[in-house]
């Protein structure tokens, strides 16, 4: 398979969203988000540590540290404006069984920016099935309407 | 033109594999509980063996020659990737296994490379031996990992285990094989005269077969798997069946042969004893000897060449 073909598959599998359920001050919504990682440290692999943007899931959950950018659809923002955002952020990756493929854990912090302004945002995650699937709560206090998104991630590679 | 036939046939192959992958998960959904090992063999040291194989299921196996021990593809696990439950206990107890001088792994499936199960032997071996890109896929360890290209040698007080070409898919999560193109391998271990070929997973390649019995053309012993073949359009490539099990044996010109990769998780449409018994006709047909073709029950240690 040639590099183009190997990026045009890999590129296909950013493109699954992760379903958003969007938690507001007498608010509950939906969404959509997807996530890029332009940068990863991995501290639990054995051979190279930094990754950028196509990263195996043993490289993400048997420990590391990511640089992720994450554009995003949560419904509901305030006064008409666009529900889009992106996140930027840092996110810490441990493993809890089988070397993090079985059940892993993150903990972040990210900067957004929607059409109302940016600030900060906390996550913690939960992922399993080597990481295809897991729970992230990001918690936006100054994100009117959306404080509180439970994104069920799914993430191929 | 060209492209349209491959494109049929590549949307042929995902539909066949998606209504593959449907009845396995089904069967897995369904499996009965784990089975139990009567007589488990406490010390698998055997003083009166030049050559010994324990099957310990599926593609592992723990061989002695003469002093020195090696273990293939463990996977000790009860669950292969959260989804598929072993049908039959591990054949040993992993601590009781012996000081080992190495431990190869075939590829990165999960059925032949368990993160955990290496976790069970990291203080047992100085080296696991992979094929190229597999390094950068695996957890640190306390083992020294090597790659080996293929016809590449490892070598360490006289055992030498070199790396043999088979035919197979790389990639451990689906999508990475479109990278991983070269991870996956077969090896032949030597030592004091005896040499054994051990075939992980491969495809019928007559070829490769043939080139490893060029380099080594006295094989004591060939572990070669001989399942799943069911559904053969979609194993094809990638398993030999019992069929071109025999006929891989036949080419690499071994003296004995242990079928592996059978009977110990669900990964095909084959029933429970399927690839055994089809085995066993065709070792009738070909009018092969259990002498030379011995069907090892999980946890049965069989001596191969006497002292």
């Amino acid at each position: 398979m040639s590099p183009a073909a190997a990026v045009g598959i890999w590129a296909v599998a950013q493109l699954v969203p992760s379903p958003l359920l969007v938690i507001g001050n007498e608010h509950v919504g939906g969404g959509m988000r997807w996530q890029l990682t332009p940068i990863l440290y991995s501290f639990g692999i054995a051979e190279r540590p930094w990754r950028t943007f196509l990263v195996s899931p043993i490289a993400r959950h048997s420990g590391s540290i990511e640089l992720h950018v994450s554009p995003e659809w949560a419904c509901c923002a305030p006064n008409e404006q666009n529900s889009w955002l992106v996140r930027a952020g840092l996110r810490l990756y441990l493993p809890l069984l089988e070397h993090g493929e079985k059940l892993s854990w993150s903990v972040g912090g990210s900067y957004y920016r929607a059409a109302g302004g940016g600030s900060g945002s906390a996550d913690l995650g939960l992922f399993t099935f080597n990481g295809a699937f897991g729970l992230n709560v990001t918690v936006s206090p100054w994100l009117a309407r959306r404080e509180v998104i439970t994104a069920l991630t799914i993430r191929l590679f | 033109m060209r492209a349209q036939t491959l494109i049929v046939v590549a949307l042929s192959l995902a539909l066949q594999g998606c209504g593959f992958a449907w009845r396995a998960l089904k069967r897995n959904l369904s499996a009965p509980p784990e089975r139990a090992v009567a007589h488990k063999i406490v010390d698998p040291r055997r003083p009166e063996a030049r050559l010994a194989a324990l099957w310990v299921g599926h593609a592992t196996v723990l061989l002695q020659l003469d002093d020195r021990f090696v273990l293939t593809d463990p996977v000790f696990q009860h669950t292969l990737s959260q989804a598929s439950p072993r049908l039959v206990e591990p054949g040993i107890d992993p601590e009781r296994i012996p000081a080992l001088a190495a431990v190869v792994v075939s590829h990165m499936h999960f059925d032949h490379l368990s993160f955990s199960s290496l976790d069970l032997v990291e203080q047992r071996t100085p080296v696991v031996l992979v094929p190229p890109g597999v390094r950068a896929n695996m957890p640190r360890y306390d083992f020294e990992i090597r790659e080996l290209e293929s016809w590449a040698s490892y070598e360490h007080d006289g055992l030498r285990i070199t790396a043999v070409p088979v035919q197979h898919v790389g990639g451990r999560y689906a999508l990475d094989a479109a990278f991983e193109t070269r991870a996956f391998t077969g090896y032949v271990f030597e030592y004091h005269g005896l040499s054994v070929y051990f075939g992980g997973d491969t495809g019928y390649i007559p070829s490769a077969f043939a080139a490893t019995h060029a380099r080594f053309p006295n094989l004591s012993l060939a572990l070669i798997p001989i399942c799943p073949d069911a559904p053969r359009d979609f194993m094809q490539y990638t398993h030999v069946g019992p069929n071109q099990a025999l006929d891989a044996f036949a080419l690499l010109g071994a003296r004995q042969m242990i079928p592996i990769h059978f009977d110990t998780y669900i990964n095909s449409d084959d029933a429970q004893g399927a690839c055994p018994n089809e085995l066993r006709a065709q070792m009738r047909a070909r009018g092969l000897s259990e002498q030379q073709v011995s069907i090892l029950a999980v946890g049965e240690q069989r001596v191969l060449v006497e002292k």
